[in-house]
């Protein structure tokens, strides 16, 4: 008695979920006209502070004494490299909760729960387009530090870099998929996702080098995956190490992504079928 | 038509399907001081509402079904129990031959819902991305999935406007775009909850002769819930009254009313009636069988209504006005009328119809 237009699950439906869920959230950004101004001039701006700061604290862009602890002396392209892995921390762990809870107040959620595709590939979807953001914000400073301070973004370096960050993205999906069930939960996620996101921020060096932190402190860091992340692409794009050199960091983070993702997956899963057996699925 | 119960298969069928909603008492800023008198902690924080209770329902291939009864009678709860979007406490529920804990996605596949309306939809996308999105996650293939939007869009009057946002249609269209939705993967069973709330008179013509359409050219098994009683009568085959979670009584519209044929009833539209103008009117009729007070929206020009069965109509009518007269209550009219399917329901549930329930 089933229906002959229902396809039974293959990569093709599985893949358009994922694509349409990812060309409607895009849609909804761009129906916001003033995203396009904040893309193009906010990176121009970010640079300023730091630029100010370098010329207050150590009288311009190079320091003898971080040269000392990174290899490096630069610190502007050590601290892009630092915000842009970081944006992805904040648009993915803050994105998808506040994404699912924006569908529940529209009344959308039901919907997409009532559908019979495998609400994994809906997630995936909404969590590329938190990604999208993200990456075009990235692209502008990084070629703005290439322009400023001869950052190398040649397609040597970018390839492993590019890969590196997919790592990444998947270690916060898995997050974001805990958080999002959070949401679903309980209708707010944004006071749990502002607390990780400063964990990461203070235990990862985001700012500074982890060797900065207290022994204690860097145990903790080696558990997130962006210290991993940033670890290796500083070193691939500023010391000039070549990707097979960091295999210990890589292997570390590809086992920190796994454990996240199926923390994610069981978490979401479990809440799910809470809210639908407390009625709180419609709730917002 | 005689059917045969033991062989029949039925599109929905439930049996004795119960759900609860457990809500957390309020205890004020502080009451996690407070000390907690009862051994079991979860009882104590908990009350528990019983949404459905051990509700029966079979409803046939092809049938037009109205499911009936005030707000908060459980109607919603049942459409979301039938729908997946719940997980019933007890019971079975087999939509379309497919258990719904069980076999979750058949069960999906096999359902069109409107539940909710035009907020339901993403109003900053155009209509035709609207239903684009909803075939992908019906996982429809593409090129069937455009095919049967256009032809959607073309039925429902909306081709003109497709690629306009929601955002800019009326509630009228929206809710178009919401049944368009639900019939996207041409299910055969159709779950309709309140489609024809808030529209004006026009708009809801037009769905509703979508909803006879769909049941009598398309063989489409349609369950309806509304608390338009008039809309019920007119679309329906079978209507089932639900009040408090429980099915009060089921059959077609034409044998629920004979219930109360013999019947005389007046209806009286008043406005600012006492609270206790019930039992004042009932100590001048006793012979009337049932006395109802329906309230109204005076703001919105409805006055209440009071209905009296039973009894005599004519001496009924002269004591009523008399009585009201003397109370200086404004009547609006009086009707002496043929009996619908709210003078049952009111017959059937009583003193258990809830107030402010029916509208």
């Amino acid at each position: 008695m089933t229906q002959s237009v229902y396809e039974q699950s293959s990569f093709r439906s599985n893949f358009f979920v994922v694509w349409d869920e990812l060309v409607k959230n895009m849609k909804f950004l761009m129906a916001y006209p003033i995203i396009f101004i904040f893309w193009a001039i906010f990176p121009i701006f970010w640079f300023i502070p730091f630029i100010l700061q370098g010329e207050a604290f150590v009288g311009g862009l190079q320091s003898a004494n971080f040269a000392q602890i990174t290899g490096s002396g630069e610190y502007i392209p050590f601290i892009v490299i630092g915000a842009v892995l970081n944006s992805y921390v904040n648009t993915l762990l803050y994105g998808m909760g506040e994404n699912i809870r924006r569908e529940a107040y529209q009344g959308t959620l039901d919907y997409v729960f009532a559908a019979p595709c495998n609400k994994a590939y809906v997630l995936i979807g909404k969590a590329l387009s938190e990604s999208v953001s993200s990456t075009i914000f990235a692209a502008s400073q990084l070629t703005i530090s290439a322009l400023l301070f001869g950052m190398n973004l040649t397609l040597g370096v970018m390839l492993p870099v590019f890969f590196i960050v997919i790592l990444l993205i998947l270690g916060l999906y898995g997050l974001s998929l805990v958080l999002a069930a959070f949401s679903l939960m309980y209708k707010q996620s944004h006071d749990v996702s502002e607390t990780i996101g400063y964990i990461f921020y203070i235990f990862s060096p985001v700012r500074y080098p982890i060797e900065s932190l207290p022994f204690w402190a860097q145990i903790i860091g080696k558990l997130i995956p962006l210290t991993y992340a940033l670890i290796i692409v500083r070193s691939i794009m500023l010391l000039g190490t070549s990707f097979s050199a960091m295999y210990w960091e890589i292997l570390a983070l590809i086992i920190i992504d796994a454990v996240l993702m199926l923390a994610g997956f069981y978490m979401f899963n479990w809440m799910e079928t809470k809210t639908k057996k407390s009625g709180a699925i419609s709730h917002y | 038509m005689v059917y045969d119960k033991e062989s029949e298969v039925f599109s929905i069928q439930t049996i004795n399907l119960t759900k609860r909603f457990a809500k957390k008492k309020h205890r004020g800023v502080f009451g996690f001081l407070r000390k907690n008198q009862s051994k079991n902690k979860h009882e104590e924080n908990t009350d528990v509402t019983v949404a459905l209770d051990k509700v029966n329902i079979e409803i046939r291939p092809g049938e037009l079904f109205g499911l009936l009864g005030p707000n908060g009678s459980g109607k919603t709860t049942m459409i979301k129990c039938l729908s997946t979007i719940l997980i019933p406490d007890e019971g079975t529920v087999i939509v379309n031959g497919f258990d719904v804990q069980k076999e979750t996605s058949m069960v999906r596949a096999s359902l069109g819902m409107v539940v909710g309306g035009e907020r339901t939809l993403y109003w900053k996308l155009t209509a035709r991305d609207n239903l684009m999105y909803f075939a992908s996650l019906y996982k429809m293939q593409r090129r069937y999935a455009k095919k049967r939007v256009e032809e959607l869009l073309e039925t429902l009057q909306l081709s003109d406007r497709a690629d306009e946002r929601l955002e800019d249609y009326s509630t009228g269209m929206r809710q178009k775009v919401a049944i368009a939705r639900a019939l996207l993967h041409d299910p055969p069973i159709l779950l309709l909850d309140e489609p024809t709330l808030g529209l004006d008179p026009n708009f809801s013509r037009q769905i509703r002769s979508q909803i006879r359409e769909l049941s009598e050219k398309h063989g489409k098994t349609v369950l309806l819930t509304t608390h338009y009683m008039d809309e019920a009568d007119q679309l329906c085959d079978r209507v089932a009254f639900i009040n408090n979670g429980n099915i009060v009584a089921v059959d077609t519209p034409n044998r629920l009313k004979a219930m109360v044929k013999e019947r005389e009833i007046v209806e009286v539209a008043v406005y600012r009636p006492p609270a206790d103008i019930e039992s004042q009117i009932r100590s001048l009729l006793p012979d009337a069988e049932v006395i109802k007070l329906i309230p109204g929206d005076e703001d919105e020009g409805n006055p209440s209504r009071i209905k009296i069965i039973g009894g005599t109509a004519e001496e009924h009518m002269g004591t009523i006005i008399d009585a009201l007269r003397q109370k200086n209550i404004r009547i609006g009219s009086l009707n002496v009328g043929v009996p619908t399917l709210e003078d049952v329901f009111i017959k059937l549930t009583g003193a258990k119809l809830t107030e402010g329930g029916m509208q």
